[in-house]
């Protein structure tokens, strides 16, 4: 198992990473990142200035086309197949899309990260129930996605991404189709799991959140990651 | 609650395609494995009894159309002699006129008047397979003694025979072989497809961290299931066509008759069909499905 066994080795490492898509032009530039363990950052940055491909090089989505990554203590470039599948289980996702697998309830969209890692039918159903009624969704459980609201959709997609509790959760504007109370409610739920220790980085839009919150923010502009001043409020 | 599998196969063509595909490709290939198990045991079987014995012509008429009925009893007594105390033959006795008869029924038909034709005396010898007579010395010193007698290695007959039946084997196999790889083809167009119709999906169960080993296993087990469904259904429908080709073979009569029963092996090796079938699609799903996620990270 890929689990690093010193609790101060970073969660993420870039060293000079730079990633373009195909023949493009590159959308990530030299970039330098450490994501500390039990950190909570908001990423921040226009349309286009590289969130998204930030943190599907952070989900091994992506490979740099320059750079170095080591995730956990490991370095990618080093992985074999099978060990950058035992990395990818240790991180969660939530798509601003959810993509939630439209044959699959509610329950098994949520249990499909623990079937993956192999887990106990018996104990899948334990905590897969829990964690849908932590998120309220508890009377939904057979619903298939078409039969959810927006609001439910997302809570099943984070459910999702936090079941098997990841030692990485990464959202890619998990509040962007929820109004500012849900979207509070939301970061709630990301802040339950960081008080566990999960590292979490929340890539959003949303200035309200950011000031309410007040975490430290990584701000992406035109592929660079550029110093901001420190929030002052932290409400978390 | 149960548990749904995490590729929607239910939603792609595969589900009508692949059982289709091997029903027909399992039907066709247990029909002409039955006909090459059939040819291959009877070529085996005659080529077991024809080697242990060999027989000897003695004509009753010369080729003028006389009559040698004087000389035929000293020349099937001298034949029977030599022919007894010849190293490597174990015996050597005279065919019946009715047993000449019985031999040549397939040929000429059954006949009252069959007594009648001019049909030679038949010595039937049977040879030592471990010591094998000479058998060119064998028709030198036969010509010797009873020069009009004609010594017959139904070996050297038949070969012509066996080596045509074995050639029709040969081609069996080779139509096998070709039955297998169009079915392997389709598995992997098949599995392509489906590949393609679930790439989101795969893409988004791997980013989970589902191992290719996760992901191969339900394609291959997908398409095994569906294979063995379609293999036995064509198997089974095999079997009334196989039984009325048993019933014809079991009405001829011959020397050439064509072994019309099947052995247990033989009948476990055509039972094996459908499920080596199976076996194959599976591991042609597999590969396919192993060789397409390496493109993915």
């Amino acid at each position: 198992m890929f689990t690093s066994n010193k609790l101060s080795t970073p969660i993420a490492e870039f060293n000079g990473v730079s990633f373009k898509y195909a023949t493009g032009p590159e959308v990530l530039k030299d970039i330098q990142l450490t994501l500390n363990p039990g950190s909570f950052y908001f990423m921040t940055g226009e349309s286009g200035a590289g969130k998204t491909s930030l943190l599907s090089l952070l989900y091994l989505n992506n490979m740099p086309t320059r750079g170095r990554i080591r995730l956990f203590g490991y370095a990618l470039d080093t992985l074999n197949r099978e060990a950058k599948a035992q990395i990818r289980r240790q991180i969660g996702v939530v798509f601003q899309d959810y993509r939630l697998l439209d044959h699959l309830n509610a329950f098994d969209n949520v249990a499909l990260p623990l079937r993956i890692a192999g887990t106990r039918e018996q104990d899948i159903k334990k905590h897969v129930r829990e964690l849908l009624a932590w998120v309220g969704l508890e009377k939904q459980l057979t619903k298939f996605p078409h039969e959810l609201s927006g609001g439910e959709k997302q809570r099943v997609a984070i459910a999702r991404a936090v079941i098997n509790r990841p030692r990485l959760l990464l959202a890619d504007e998990p509040t962007g189709n929820v109004d500012d109370a849900m979207a509070k409610r939301l970061i709630y739920l990301f802040l339950e799991l960081n008080k566990l220790g999960t590292t979490t980085v929340i890539a959003t839009h949303n200035h309200n959140l950011i000031k309410h919150f007040g975490f430290p923010r990584l701000h992406l502009s035109h592929g660079k990651i550029e110093p901001v001043e420190k929030n002052t409020s932290n409400k978390g | 609650m149960k548990k749904r599998a995490d590729i929607p196969f239910s939603s792609d063509s595969s589900k009508f395609f692949i059982p289709w595909l091997s029903m027909f490709m399992v039907f066709i290939a247990t029909l002409i494995l039955s006909v090459a198990i059939v040819v291959y045991s009877s070529v085996q079987s005659w080529t077991d009894n024809i080697s242990g014995s060999l027989t000897v012509q003695i004509p009753t008429y010369t080729e003028k159309g006389e009559s040698r009925e004087e000389k035929i009893a000293t020349d099937i007594e001298m034949a029977l002699t030599l022919l007894r105390s010849s190293d490597g033959i174990t015996g050597a006795s005279l065919l019946t006129d009715e047993q000449v008869s019985a031999l040549m029924e397939p040929w000429i038909g059954q006949s009252d008047s069959m007594m009648e034709l001019p049909l030679p005396k038949i010595i039937d010898v049977n040879v030592d397979s471990k010591n094998f007579p000479n058998i060119t010395q064998l028709k030198a010193d036969l010509y010797e003694q009873v020069p009009e007698a004609v010594l017959d290695s139904h070996r050297a007959a038949l070969d012509e025979l066996v080596l045509f039946f074995e050639n029709m084997v040969n081609l069996i196999a080779f139509i096998l072989i070709l039955i297998l790889i169009t079915t392997a083809i389709s598995v992997i167009y098949v599995t392509k497809s489906s590949l393609s119709v679930h790439e989101k999906v795969i893409e988004l169960i791997h980013m989970m961290g589902a191992s290719d080993f996760y992901i191969t296993i339900q394609f291959a087990m997908r398409s095994f299931k569906l294979t063995l469904i379609g293999s036995l259904v064509g198997f089974i429908l095999a079997l009334p066509i196989m039984a009325l080709f048993n019933y014809f073979l079991s009405q001829m009569n011959g020397s050439f008759v064509l072994e019309s029963q099947l052995g247990i092996l033989q009948w476990v090796l055509l039972a094996s069909v459908p499920f080596l079938t199976a076996i194959l699609s599976f591991l042609t799903a597999y590969k396919t499905v192993s060789k397409a996620l390496k493109q993915i990270l």
